[in-house]
């Protein structure tokens, strides 16, 4: 089967500082990937570099074909909102909004909808135990705003979701809880998972586990 | 988009940052309205100076009076060479002249007596011969402009009163009294009574004559204390008081057969020592008052502009800075771009357009308020300018279009930007 996302020779520096360097990489559809690596390995600049967030690296990026140096500002949005979801390390809710405005906003600004999204978002908030109210997401927990951030990840239905240490601000069990849902979620919608992990135990969830070590990626058994 | 879509966008958008919206509009409302009084107040002074400044003399005439003699700022109207029948004569010959109408001083002091605005008024005048040339074909074709003292018993003098006279009636004399200005318009067929060979200062040995006279029209061309009269009724007064007097004038009216010849005309009255008045040297002179009153204003309203114009930059601007977070993550969502750009154009440009036109509207009422006000008060004013706030709809438009134009084109270019920003670095703080 093609690869969703197809890598090749990326190179990203700061300044002096060559965090990746010549990193290859393939994603199949629906599989689980795992990245694991020390601090500052560079695992959140490759998330941004797949998600297209980033586009000042070297080397080819391939999402579902297509070129991503290819592509106009616009036509990357579309590919963004067509094959990928992405939670934020640090989430990037808009504070002023409840939980339900953050999942739906990619459909209320993409003009799907609203009705259906609404209930979408409502059901997928509510497998992630999170109320679906007036709350301010400023207000809520930090494990909260990570399940909340994946909901909004999740709203376009995209093809591959990336996330960035999801479970950072999760105990085991709540960790637990979690990746079973995502598997669910995953069965039922067929999306590919990269997640940056940190625990052992969710490590063994996955299909593959990658090392970024020296700015490649190295396969863990 | 569907309107209900829209909406919700729209709301969500703005969520906890209506404040700041609402109070960038607000800069932009000040920026306009600001913009637009000053430049309607602007050109309504501009217009009241031009208004005071301005002169009937049509361009083929040189107005001829004596040289005087210059004391200090003071200009007197004798002691220097005079206009005599000779230089009267002298000019007639010139093949450059088509006509001269000739303006005499009478010689015996005079007084005017009458009721202005319901309310006896007295002043001292002299009074100005003028021939019927002076009122215009217009005018001339109304007013019977021969009178001498036969027609006393029958008919009224008609009498043209200076519009400077007004002003000074006005300003000097209704508004200590609480009385009610007068206007030029106001004034016409009021009757009064002029007496001859007498003043509040002299008196001469014939008793005083009195006529009876009516105010036919009014002239910015006449001197603050001259009441024009036909001449041959001061040739006849002058005859009488002094017989053994020469005539003198105080001013020769000359017409030239061709305005060009208007500047050769005036090198031979000069020549003669006279002084010579051309509507262009008149121009010259009020347009040099004119001239640096509008450049200081040109000024004040292009600060004004420029102020008006970086606030709304700054503001639309700011706004859009602020937000470079949530267009990230907008960004980061895949929201379209159309779909950013539909914000952009409903937020900045047509909430913008709104504002500035609402603020242009209330910059216009406040100029109108201004004017209404100084014009209540003071009643000089009344009498030269019906407003002192000028709206040319085409120039407000043009001016407040430009500051829309020229920062929503900004605040677009900036936009544009952000939209080709990688999504990175608008998310990292
Ligand atoms: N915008 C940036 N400017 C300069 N250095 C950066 C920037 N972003 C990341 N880095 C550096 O790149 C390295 C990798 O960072 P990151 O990808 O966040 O690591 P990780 O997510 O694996 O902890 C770090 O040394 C970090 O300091
Ligand atoms: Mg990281």
């Amino acid at each position: 089967m093609d690869s969703i996302i197809r890598a090749r020779d990326i190179q990203r520096e700061f300044g002096d500082i060559r965090v990746l360097e010549g990193l290859d990489l393939d994603v199949r559809p629906g599989e689980f990937l795992a990245i694991v690596g020390r601090s500052g390995a560079g695992k959140s600049t490759l998330l941004a570099i797949l998600g297209t967030h980033d586009l000042d690296h070297g080397g080819r990026l391939e999402i579902s074909g297509r070129d991503t140096a290819l592509l106009s500002p616009p036509e990357l949005a579309a590919l963004r909102r067509e094959y990928l979801g992405f939670v934020f390390q640090d989430f990037h809710l808009l504070p002023e909004l409840t939980a339900l405005e953050n999942v739906i906003l990619p459909a209320v600004f993409s003009g799907r909808d609203l009705g259906t999204a609404r209930t979408q978002a409502a059901e997928v908030l509510s497998r992630l135990s999170i109320r679906a109210d007036e709350t301010p997401t400023t207000l809520l927990s930090r494990g909260e705003r990570q399940r909340v951030a994946m909901a909004r990840g999740l709203a376009n239905g995209p093809s591959v979701l990336m996330a960035d240490e999801p479970s950072a601000s999760l105990d085991a069990e709540s960790e637990q809880t979690l990746f079973n849902l995502l598997d669910d979620l995953r069965r039922e919608q067929g999306f590919a998972l990269i997640a940056v992990i940190h625990s052992r135990a969710v490590l063994e969830r996955a299909d593959r586990v990658l090392e970024l070590r020296d700015g490649i990626l190295h396969e863990v058994d | 988009m569907k309107w209900t879509e829209t909406r919700t966008a729209l709301h969500l958008w703005n969520r906890g940052h209506w404040r700041d919206y609402v109070f960038s509009q607000g800069m932009l409302f000040v920026a306009s309205l600001l913009l637009v009084f000053f430049i309607a107040i602007g050109l309504g002074v501009q217009n009241l100076l031009d208004r005071f400044l301005s002169t009937d003399l049509p361009a083929e005439q040189v107005r001829v009076t004596p040289s005087g003699v210059q004391a200090g700022f003071f200009q007197t109207e004798s002691g220097g060479v005079e206009i005599t029948e000779e230089a009267r004569n002298e000019l007639e010959s010139s093949l450059l002249v088509q006509r001269i109408d000739p303006q005499i001083y009478a010689r015996v002091p005079a007084y005017l007596k009458g009721l202005l605005g319901g309310q006896p008024y007295y002043t001292d005048i002299t009074l100005e011969g003028v021939t019927g040339q002076f009122l215009g074909d217009s005018l001339l074709k109304d007013i019977d402009w021969s009178y001498t003292l036969a027609d006393s018993a029958d008919r009224f003098l008609p009498i043209i009163l200076s519009e400077n006279l007004l002003l000074l009636y006005n300003a000097g004399f209704a508004e200590p009294n609480d009385l009610i200005g007068l206007t030029p318009e106001g004034v016409l067929g009021i009757e009064c009574t002029v007496t001859l060979g007498m003043s509040s200062i002299a008196e001469m040995d014939r008793p005083p004559i009195t006529v009876r006279a009516r105010i036919e029209a009014t002239s910015r061309n006449m001197n603050l204390f001259a009441i024009g009269v036909p001449f041959e009724f001061v040739d006849q007064v002058n005859s009488m008081y002094i017989p053994d007097g020469t005539r003198r004038y105080s001013a020769l009216v000359v017409t030239a057969k061709r305005a060009e010849d208007v500047p050769e005309i005036v090198r031979l009255v000069e020549e003669m020592g006279l002084r010579a008045e051309t509507r262009r040297g008149i121009a010259q002179k009020a347009e040099i008052l004119v001239g640096s009153v509008t450049a200081a204003l040109s000024a004040l309203a292009g600060a004004i502009l420029l102020s008006a114009l970086s606030s709304a930059i700054h503001t639309l601007v700011m706004d859009l800075r602020n937000r470079r977070f949530a267009l990230g993550v907008l960004m980061a969502l895949g929201t379209p771009h159309n779909r950013l750009a539909m914000i952009f154009a409903f937020q900045i440009l047509f909430m913008s357009a709104l504002t500035m036109i609402l603020g242009a509207a209330l910059g216009c009422l406040l100029a109108w308020g201004a004017s209404s006000a100084l014009l209540s008060l003071s009643s000089v004013l009344r009498v030269s300018v019906d407003s002192l706030a000028v709206f040319p709809i085409g120039w407000l438009a043009a001016g407040t279009g430009f500051m829309l134009l020229i920062s929503t084109g900004i605040a677009y270019v900036f936009f544009g930007r952000i939209l080709r920003t990688p999504v990175t670095r608008l998310l990292r703080p």
